[in-house]
């Protein structure tokens, strides 16, 4: 070839491929090329193309931090006002209270803010540098040289040993294994376990595997055009120019950054993409930021107060106003009150300096304590023994930390149930071969008769069905049928095969195909190993190897994988197996056994197996040629086109199919689940069920695991819809209900309803949305809803449905990354970590490893938690307000003049020393019940369902409440102190006295949980007051600084007067009244409610017992009648 | 069925992969500790709020409040108290003139007296004060109208004053001591208190003028500059204040009295909490044992006349008072403790009357269960 030829191709092929998108280039071999063009940036400025390879997950550098973490923490607007208070306290004419006042507070929540936000940039810091300092092998000048990661480039060729994290994206060059084929973990991507196949094209395969590979490896000079960095962890495409010809590359080529290279020698690889252009970096996007309904809420009512501060304000500088206009016309000697003579002016004035006065009212270091209580919460769950797993050592988990209040008051549960309800640990139990039945369900794994596969030298005897039949027929290749249905889940799969011992242990990326193959190989079709090409499967003993044409990916849309292979004798078959109403809409004409296969569907499901069909067509050779043009053309294709194309050749050749049989797979339910979902539903929740299976499936796991009463009327489609098209849906509804109750007689008159609906029919409230309201109100008085055959989208969309249309918290749990939609979308979401990928957990609030540890993370830390946080808001609000109100009143006799009755000191303290432990170990430690009778009373729950401590009405209570304590708080002192030698500086303290006593007793009547540390957070708060007190007045620091210390001696003085004292106490008592009256009235009312709680709690341990009874009845006349 | 049988396959979206991916991962059980806080089983005392604990609660409090607030109430009736106001509102009134003609302009003082009778001998340490009324001693800008460092005995405030004092800072280019709106207010008027004897001579009572303001006020708070000797020429480069007939330095004769440690002049620096308010004025000391300090009969108050308030509606009084534990009268304490305890007991009665109603419906609601 000439080179001037070459050159020319290479050109003509370059704008090519930009034409098609492909506009990343990376020449092999040519690291100075790259490095040329590296990313660099300075300030702001940005150049150069290809990203190095370090990991910067770091916010901060030395000089960024203090800049960057100011500017984060005034975006909260409540710092922000505070902020401006203090701007405009320096402003010595309206400065009511000294700047310091409010940078004590908000220096403490700037501080601790920035201190956490260091800590983690720190530890980020600490991971970025061991990763960035990792070791591998790059490819320099004919030798391998071990660099850290931080160093690769684009354009290197890197050495992978085995077991080693891959450090960057890369092309797959070549490999230790037979066809440059490798294995890779990619557990830290999407939590997959289960290893995965690359394999280098065989171009360089062949010409880059011959010894010395160093030599050859740096005499490689490819270029590769591939897309422009993306987030799609599953697709890629590309072209390698390599000798003057053009390879396509798709995602089976590539080696992603942050899997394991397993099973695999040595691996080489082209490096593509490194650092943030690489797929699992531009992965980590940004967490939806989730908050929760009770801080939405509070956000209104702080918003709220600060209106009522301004209007406030308002009033008083009016009244301002008016006074010095007063004053103008009365007194010469006083005109000093009177700024510039003015009145209007002097409003104006006084108008900011109330706000600076009363901006303590506006609690400020309620957010960085709000964080504070929710991160101590998650922590809490993350230590649960109770919820600790320790089959897989796995705690329970709090991913997010700021949505636990949410945890109590959830409403609405919605489940997913394969792999949540279910174990997820599939039991091949029966199967239908050409209409005929093998195996039986109703006999329980455990006790099943294990058949003697002894023959079998693959067996390893984990196989639940009993069916001597079926293995005779197989083994005297009586039955041609049967052998090609196992040989059908032998072949369709993508199943992985890693040799231990000489048996063959299955790496599946669902437990699903796991069983299947499994199976297979029980019955002695045992699938060995596969290739890209080949798959090899010995049938009964003998070895042999179908040629791998095509795999017809299994999608969600699909609901189905095929197999296209070429037989050892030559005829291409296409093995295919998916969901029955897929695969019976697919098959030929007058198919043999068509009745009794669906017969024996129908069976399946009320057991509560999955089914799945498997079917077979021959196709001829010339279809194929045809279709395997079809099919390389389209790999060429743009993404979206090649998707829609690739649909309908899948379509075309899956049809015309010969069904083999069904395969039916038991997946029992985790332990404790029954119960769990009694629970709940006792505690006043709405479970709804939502799955992709069969509508007959998912009512029978609904009857085993009690979400259906077995008395239950099952509400369908047909009826749902003729009430939702009634005139009154309610009356129709209750009208049909009671005709129910009369056919089925008197016995069941506390009846319930449950809706079962399917996804098609769902979808029927796209064209319908009027439906939407009635559809909730009816759900809302079923006892359950069950909703099958939904799409991943339709669970999401239901979960949209129920947050539109009620106010109630909805929560999704799941474990698979279908249950992902659903997850995000809930207000709580609960990742399983189950034997499907960890994406649910990734993408989840809270991790769960049982189902049943709802109980515990609902009943017990959801309700401690709301409880624990409804007590700190109100208390908060209480505390804060009653204090800084006290200025409105005061000033009514000041000349409305903005005075400030407390010495400065203490405004600075108040709410950081003197008040805010105690009721930090309120928030922590909490617990009116504890965790074994917050099981046992799961009423007790309801209070958070209804919002009871924490309801707007219950906000303004406390707020109306802290009004009345501001008022007793000024006045009494007021009556006691006029018209007497008492001084104003005595007053003040007196009434500091008092708001720390309210402040005080209030919390201690909260407290009903009286740990050592509530203890002593309490008597300090106290005994700081007055030694702070007496530090600030004291002699020494008056000296120091006479203008900011004016209040020297007074409490010391004070302190020794009787009146002080007692007015103190009454004050105290006074405001405090209401509340303990309160309290008591709630006490006295509430005495027969307790009884009936207990008596119920009682009652419903025989409930529960006589529930179990009677469903176990249920299921075996189920049976019967089938 | 299939969607969950695959679903791990089909799936192009968000993962939240981090960065720290990979790490050697040391096997280590993950078991949460077992201690009790992190279990949230702390050993803790759970008072249980029932009728029975609640309810008494209301009446030990009532019980509580009603005899202090008795006791209050008796001792500050025992307090004997004569007040006497002579702004010279009335007509009438010996001071009507004197509260007419005067302003802070006029030179000389007027002078004024007011006859009194105490119907009651007065026995203890008897406590002369002046009361102000409608005079915002309180007022922000009033308040704050001081140097606590000038009048700490600070050179340097001494001949440049805070800027607070503004407009009493400066006068005629020197700088006021003591400065500020407050200092410059002082009140003025002097009090001379006679007992007017049968045979109508007036025998004039002393009054101590010592022990009157705060002891750290007086030692700590206020101070001269540059020691009490000297005052004269400490104060020479600055103005007295507007108002003032004197300067600071003539206060007094006595040199422990003079200058910015004045008891007068602390006492009214100390402002007062709300704008009816009174100060101490004098003290008159008991003598003998046998003798009550003010017997019953007929006084006479000499008043020169310098504090104008009228402008402003402000009224002057004169009280005499004793004092008890509790310091001066002060019906209003007794009573609100009279009254919280009371409702107090109300309270606890009418929850009483709730709860056994409310128990006895339960109860019989209980039975049939």
């Amino acid at each position: 070839m000439q080179p001037n030829n070459d050159l020319s191709l290479h050109r003509i092929m370059n704008t090519e491929s930009l034409d098609s998108g492909l506009t990343w280039e990376v020449k092999a071999n040519s690291s100075f090329y790259h490095k040329h063009k590296q990313k660099k940036s300075f300030l702001c400025f940005h150049w150069g193309r290809y990203a190095d390879n370090v990991v910067r997950s770091y916010k901060y550098s030395p000089l960024t931090f203090l800049p960057l973490t100011l500017f984060e923490q005034f975006q909260r607007a409540a710092n922000l006002y505070f902020l401006l208070i203090m701007v405009m306290q320096c402003v010595p004419i309206i400065s009511a209270v000294p700047w310091y006042v409010t940078v004590i507070p908000l220096l403490s929540v700037l501080i601790i803010r920035g201190l956490k936000d260091l800590a983690n940039d720190l530890a980020r810091r600490r991971s970025d540098r061991e990763i960035n300092t990792r070791p591998c092998d790059v490819l320099v000048s004919q030798s391998f040289q071990t660099i850290q990661w931080k160093d690769v480039r684009v354009g290197d060729v890197l050495r992978i040993n085995k077991d080693q994290v891959i450090p960057a994206d890369l092309l797959l060059l070549s490999s230790s294994e037979p066809y440059s084929l490798c294995y890779v973990e990619t557990a830290d991507i999407d939590g997959e376990t289960n290893l995965k196949y690359r394999q280098a094209l065989s171009a360089t395969h062949t010409e880059l595997t011959s010894q010395p590979s160093e030599e050859v490896l740096s005499a490689f000079d490819g270029v590769v055009f591939c897309e422009e960095p993306n987030n799609r962890l599953y697709t890629f495409r590309g072209q390698l120019q390599w000798r003057g010809e053009g390879f396509s590359l798709d995602n089976e080529h590539i080696l992603l950054r942050g899997t394991v290279l397993r099973n695999t020698d040595w691996a080489y690889g082209l490096t593509v993409y490194t650092g943030s252009d690489t797929k699992i970096l531009r992965n980590c996007g940004k967490v939806r930021v989730k908050t929760t309904r009770m801080e939405k809420v509070f956000n209104r009512l702080v918003v709220g107060i600060v209106l009522c501060v301004l209007s406030a304000a308002l009033l008083l500088a009016i009244a301002s106003s008016v006074f010095s206009t007063w004053v103008m016309s009365h007194t010469q000697f006083q005109s000093v009150l009177v700024v510039d003579d003015n009145p209007i002016y002097t409003g104006f004035l006084v108008y900011w300096s109330y706000i600076i006065l009363l901006s303590p009212a506006m609690p400020i270091a309620l957010y960085i304590t709000f964080d504070m209580i929710h991160t101590i919460h998650s922590l809490f769950i993350d230590c649960d023994m109770e919820m600790y797993w320790q089959q897989t050592d796995r705690p329970a988990q709090a991913r997010n930390t700021s949505l636990n209040e949410d945890l109590g008051q959830v409403g609405y549960l919605l489940s997913d149930k394969t792999g949540t309800l279910t174990q997820n640990h599939l039991l091949f139990r029966q199967c239908c071969i050409a209409g005929e039945i093998f195996g039986d369900a109703s006999v329980r794994a455990e006790d099943v008769e294990l058949m003697d596969l002894g023959w079998n030298p693959y067996s390893c005897g984990n196989l639940f069905m009993s069916a001597p039949m079926l293995v005779q027929r197989l083994r005297e290749d009586q039955c041609p049928i049967s052998r090609q249905f196992f040989t059908a889940l032998a072949l369709c799969h993508t199943v992985m095969a890693q040799w231990t011992e000489d048996i063959p242990v299955y790496q599946a990326a669902s437990p699903d195909e796991e069983a299947l193959v499994c199976a297979a190989r029980e019955l002695g079709l045992v699938f060995l190993s596969r290739t890209r090409d080949f798959i090899v499967v010995s049938e009964l003993g003998i070895k042999r190897q179908y040629e791998l044409l095509a795999v017809l990916d299994f999608t969600s849309k699909r609901r189905r994988m095929s197999v296209l292979v070429r037989e050892p004798e030559g005829g291409v078959k296409l093995f295919c197996k998916g969901a029955d109403i897929v695969i019976l809409e697919r098959l030929e004409e007058d198919c043999p056994h068509l009745d009794k296969t669906e017969r024996a569907l129908e069976l399946f499901a009320e057991a509560c197996l999955r089914t799945l069909c498997v079917a077979v067509r021959s196709v001829p050779e010339a279809l194929w040629g045809q279709w395997r043009k079809t099919l390389t053309k389209a790999a060429t294709m743009a993404t979206c086109d090649r998707d829609a194309l690739l649909e309908t050749l899948y379509d075309q050749m899956e049809t015309d199919l010969l069904i083999l049989g069904v395969t039916a797979i038991e997946d029992r339910l985790q332990e404790g689940v029954p119960e769990t979902i009694a629970l709940l539903q006792e505690a006043g929740l709405k479970v709804w069920v939502l799955t992709g299976d069969k509508k007959e499936t998912a009512i029978n796991i609904g009857y085993s695991c009690k979400l259906l009463d077995p008395e239950a009327r099952l509400l369908e489609w047909q009826e749902l819809r003729e009430i939702l098209q009634s005139s009154d849906p309610q009356i129709s509804f209750l009208k049909g209900r009671q005709t129910d109750v009369w056919a089925v007689g008197k016995e069941s008159a506390g009846v319930k309803t449950s809706l079962v609906l399917t996804g098609p029919e769902l979808a029927e409230f796209d064209q319908r949305p009027e439906w939407e309201p009635t559809f909730m109100k009816l759900a809302d008085q079923c006892q359950s809803v069950i909703c099958s055959r939904v799409t991943p989208a339709q669970k999401a969309q239901i979960v949209r449905l129920v947050r539109k249309h009620t106010s109630s918290v909805t929560m999704c749990i799941g474990d698979g990354a279908n249950d992902v939609n659903m997850i995000k979308t809930a207000h709580v979401g609960v990742g399983l970590a189950g034997v499907e990928g960890g994406q649910a957990v990734q993408n989840a609030d809270f991790a769960l490893s049982q189902f049943r540890f709802l109980q515990q993370l609902l009943l017990v830390h959801g309700r401690w938690s709301y409880r624990r946080i409804s007590l700190f808001l109100r208390y908060f609000l209480f505390k804060t307000c009653g204090f800084a109100l006290v200025h409105i009143w005061f000033g009514c006799f000041n000349g409305f003049s903005a005075q400030s009755l407390y010495e400065r000191w203490f405004i600075a303290f108040y709410t950081v020393f003197y008040t805010a432990t105690p009721i930090l170990c309120v928030a922590i430690f909490e617990q009116d019940v504890n965790a074994e009778s917050s099981l046992k009373q799961p009423e007790l729950y309801k209070c958070g369902q209804t919002q009871e401590l924490s309801s707007p009405l219950m906000l303004l209570s406390s707020l109306l409440y802290a009004v009345y304590s501001s008022l007793i708080l000024f006045f009494i002192p007021c009556g006691v102190f006029y018209n007497t030698a008492f001084d104003q500086q005595t007053m003040a303290v007196t009434v500091s006295m008092a708001a720390t006593f309210i402040a005080t007793i209030e919390v201690i009547l909260l407290t009903r949980y009286w740990t050592k540390i509530n203890v002593a957070a309490v008597c300090t708060s106290v005994v700081l007051f007055f030694i702070c007190s007496r530090i600030t007045q004291s002699a020494f620091l008056f000296q120091r600084s006479p203008i900011d210390y004016s209040f020297m001696g007074v409490s010391e003085k004070a302190f020794r007067e009787p009146v002080v004292w007692l007015t103190a106490f009454l004050t105290a008592w006074t405001a405090f009244l209401p509340s303990l009256t309160a309290h008591a009235l709630r006490v006295v009312l509430s005495a027969p409610n307790k009884h009936k709680v207990h008596s119920v709690s009682s009652h419903s341990v025989e409930l529960q017992s006589k529930f179990r009874r009677r469903t176990s009845s249920h299921r075996s006349s189920h049976q019967q009648r089938m | 069925m299939m969607a969950s049988s695959y679903n791990a396959k089909e799936e192009d979206g968000h993962h939240s992969g981090s960065a720290s991916h990979g790490g050697a991962a040391v096997v280590k059980s993950k078991k949460p500790d077992n201690t009790a806080f992190k279990q949230q089983r702390l050993p803790a005392w759970q008072p249980i709020l029932t009728a029975g604990t609640v309810l008494p609660a209301f009446f030990v409090i009532g019980l509580i409040f009603i005899p202090i607030g008795i006791g209050l109430y008796v001792t500050s009736n025992n307090i004997k108290e004569f007040e006497i106001d002579y702004t010279g509102v009335d007509m009438n009134s010996a001071c009507y003139s004197c509260a007419k003609n005067f302003s802070w302009n006029s030179t000389t003082s007027c002078l004024c007296t007011v006859d009194f009778t105490l119907e009651q001998p007065f026995e203890s340490n008897v406590f002369m004060y002046y009361g102000l009324s409608n005079f915002y001693q309180n007022h922000r800008r009033y308040v704050k109208s001081r140097d606590d460092s000038q009048l700490n005995g600070d050179m340097s405030a001494l001949t440049n004053p805070s800027k607070e004092c503004e407009p009493y800072r400066m006068s005629e280019g020197l700088p006021i001591a003591p400065c500020g709106a407050i200092a410059n207010s002082l009140f003025n008027d002097t009090l001379k208190l006679y007992y007017l004897e049968a045979n109508g001579t007036r025998n004039e009572i002393p009054l101590v003028k010592k022990g009157i303001a705060w002891w750290t006020d007086k030692h700590v708070k206020f101070r001269n500059p540059g020691g009490n000797a000297n005052l004269t020429a400490v104060f020479q480069a600055t103005s007295k204040p507007v108002n003032w007939r004197n300067p600071v330095y003539e206060l007094d004769q006595d040199p422990e009295n003079n200058g910015f440690i004045n008891e007068d002049f602390i006492v009214w620096m100390r402002t007062a909490a709300l704008p009816t308010f009174r100060k101490l004025y004098r003290i008159i000391q008991k003598k003998s044992s046998t003798m009550p300090t003010l017997p019953s009969g007929k006084y006479v108050l000499d008043i020169t006349y310098n504090y104008p308030v009228l402008s402003f509606d402000g009224r002057k009084r004169m009280i005499l008072s004793t004092i008890s534990w509790m310091g001066g009268k002060n019906p209003f304490l007794g009573i609100a403790y009279i009254t919280v305890g009371s409702i107090c007991f109300f309270l606890g009665v009418v929850l009483l009357i709730i709860h056994h109603k409310y128990d006895t419906r339960s109860t019989g609601a209980d039975i049939p269960n």
